[in-house]
């Protein structure tokens, strides 16, 4: 199945971008940190609904962990599109078996899904620069989980609605 | 026990969102690290989306058949009726794949959004006679963004009776010793038929309408047409089903010997029902499949269907020499064998001695072989097929020298000239007795 083997790259490529995205801003990751989540990604692809992508994930939001402290660079961005994007090629993949074409209208429902979701991290990243060096660290907490709950009910309120609109 | 395939479960997308999530922003708040909780925003709201469109009713659902048999190419729409699928966005069709079973997809898997037009048919089309599971698939719906799944739930299919394809065609061949009282074919006897047999005197209970006025003005006296009787043949169709030689791919593919067996006696059964005679079957295998004496549509299906019924093999129960075929006097006997049985060969003389007119229809593909155990010496295996078929031919050839012909499966108009050339050697006059 193309469709398939296409998601199959774009979970590898989504997976490896989160990782690699910090490149342009000197944020570079050992061979062994690559190697080892181009590994994970691989397996991902053809086990969707292993938890190999879950520790591939981990790997990678602990490696962007250790390597950020309060610091919020546009790659940022990048690293959370990297990761919906993975997640999302994932469930598309576990939908049924090997052999199931990607449904067109389901994928274009999830990448609604996908940028909806998106602007969430786009929310809690806005909020961030914005208090970044003004207010307290709890305040800046305060700020970014509002941002995120704020962005979830969004999301909810419009779920639903672009769902039956693509199925109708 | 409730199967717990038949009951909504979280998936692994839901599972890893809530994980990675969770984890993501466990971290930020040990280590102090806002950027994370950029990287599993989105994830979070994913997962918190799953979760607000948690189902609350068990979908129930179960597949319904338009048709219970069909024949060889033919197919049908595989349909799921469903109910209580309201907190479903996607259903997921997997159908088992089967031997000689065609499906569209190709794959026999579907997957789409839940619309009003409800779940979308699989087509499924057998390639090969015989009891055929249509309909053994799995079926999965999952709610909206992909938190829960039902299933994937087993539906058991159907054995649906595959027939052998018809080609409906109407032999002009005669019965060589047509003996009923309908029909189509040429009686020996005078009679009620259409076709010219003399110009004789009148006599008493000839038809008026019969009458031939200028022969009768011609003569001074009254002549009459008279015609042919029409009758009906008995036909007895033996199969031999013993074994199945070569390789069969399925209706337009290459035939197993089997498949032009049972395509013969299908095709032989429809061109003589169709003709109003009697026609019997009667199955050397294990089943043993028999149909007695019969005419019309009702007949002709019972024939195909246990046709489609037939599984090859040795009879156990009884020896072949020994069945008694129940071929009245006058009635043809087709045997549609390929003769690798010596004691067919022999009841198939033992036919011939008492007068019947019997034909053998060989079935045997060119090129075909057996199928030999994997760990057999191919050569030797090869050695010995070349000696089986040099037996058959002798085999043939002595079956041929003791008149009874054999001619090779070339279509339904295999037996015309067979029959014609019969009906013949039946018209001569003999002498002594038969």
């Amino acid at each position: 199945m193309p469709s398939v083997w296409v998601l199959r790259g774009v979970l590898a490529a989504a997976t490896m971008l989160a990782l690699l995205a910090g490149i342009p801003e000197d944020y570079t990751p050992s061979v062994f940190v690559v190697v080892v989540v181009a590994l994970g990604a691989t397996v991902a692809m053809f086990r969707p609904e292993h938890l190999a992508l879950s520790i591939t994930m981990g790997i990678v939001i602990v490696w962007w962990a250790l390597q950020l402290r309060s610091e919020m660079p546009v790659a940022v961005l990048v690293v959370a599109a990297g990761l919906i994007v993975a997640h999302v090629a994932a469930t598309l993949l576990a939908y049924g078996p090997r052999s199931l074409a990607v449904d067109p209208a389901l994928t274009v429902l999830w990448g609604m899904r996908a940028a909806m979701t998106w602007t969430a991290a786009l929310a809690v990243w806005v909020v961030a620069r914005a208090y970044s060096g003004h207010g307290s660290p709890e305040l800046f907490w305060l700020a970014g989980l509002a941002a995120a709950a704020i962005g979830a009910v969004v999301g909810a309120a419009v779920a639903p609605l672009r769902a039956k609109e693509t199925r109708g | 026990m409730i199967d717990p395939s038949s009951r909504w479960n979280p998936t692994s997308s839901l599972g890893r969102a809530l994980t990675v999530g969770g984890v993501g922003v466990a971290l930020a708040l040990a280590m102090g690290r806002p950027a994370v909780v950029v990287l599993v925003a989105p994830l979070l709201v994913a997962g918190a989306m799953a979760v607000l469109h948690r189902p609350t009713r068990e979908p129930r659902v179960f597949a319904s058949f338009a048709h219970h048999q069909l024949h060889e190419g033919q197919g049908m729409r595989v349909r799921l009726e469903s109910a209580d699928v309201q907190d479903a966005e996607h259903v997921t069709r997997a159908m088992v794949p089967q031997p000689y079973l065609a499906l569209h997809p190709v794959e026999g898997t579907l997957g789409h959004l839940l619309g009003a037009e409800g779940i979308e048919p699989i087509e499924a089309s057998p390639r090969r006679w015989g009891l055929r599971l249509i309909g053994a698939e799995k079926v999965a719906f999952t709610t909206a963004w992909g938190g829960y799944r039902w299933g994937p739930v087993a539906l058991p299919g159907r054995e649906v009776a595959v027939l052998p394809t018809l080609s409906h065609f109407h032999s002009a061949g005669e019965a060589p010793q047509p003996i009923g009282l309908i029909g189509a074919h040429r009686s020996r006897r005078d009679g009620d038929g259409t076709e010219f047999s003399s110009i004789r005197r009148f006599h008493a209970g000839d038809r008026l309408r019969r009458i031939n006025w200028r022969v009768s003005l011609r003569q001074g006296d009254l002549h009459v047409q008279s015609t042919r009787a029409e009758e009906d043949a008995a036909i007895l169709l033996i199969v031999d089903a013993l074994a199945d030689f070569g390789i069969s791919e399925g209706v337009g593919g290459s035939e197993s010997s089997l498949d032009v067996t049972i395509r013969a006696a299908a095709a032989l059964a429809d061109q003589y029902i169709s003709g109003g005679d009697r026609v019997s079957l009667r199955v050397l295998s294990p089943g043993g499949e028999y149909a007695g004496y019969g005419t019309g549509t009702r007949h002709l299906r019972r024939i195909l269907s246990l046709l489609s019924r037939i599984r090859p093999g040795v009879p156990r129960d009884v020896a072949i020499d020994q069945i008694d075929f129940r071929a009245t006097a006058g009635t043809v006997v087709v045997v549609i064998s390929p003769m690798l049985s010596e004691s067919l060969a022999t009841a198939t003389v033992r036919l011939v001695r008492r007068g019947l007119p019997v034909i053998v229809v060989d079935p045997l593909p060119p090129g075909s072989t057996p199928t030999v155990y994997p760990d057999a010496d191919a050569e030797v295996a090869a050695l010995a097929w070349r000696m089986r078929l040099l037996d058959r031919n002798h085999l043939l050839a002595r079956l041929s020298a003791s008149g009874c012909p054999v001619v090779p499966w070339n279509g339904p108009r295999t037996l015309e000239e067979v029959l014609r050339r019969l009906a013949r050697r039946g018209q001569l006059p003999r002498v002594g007795g038969a």
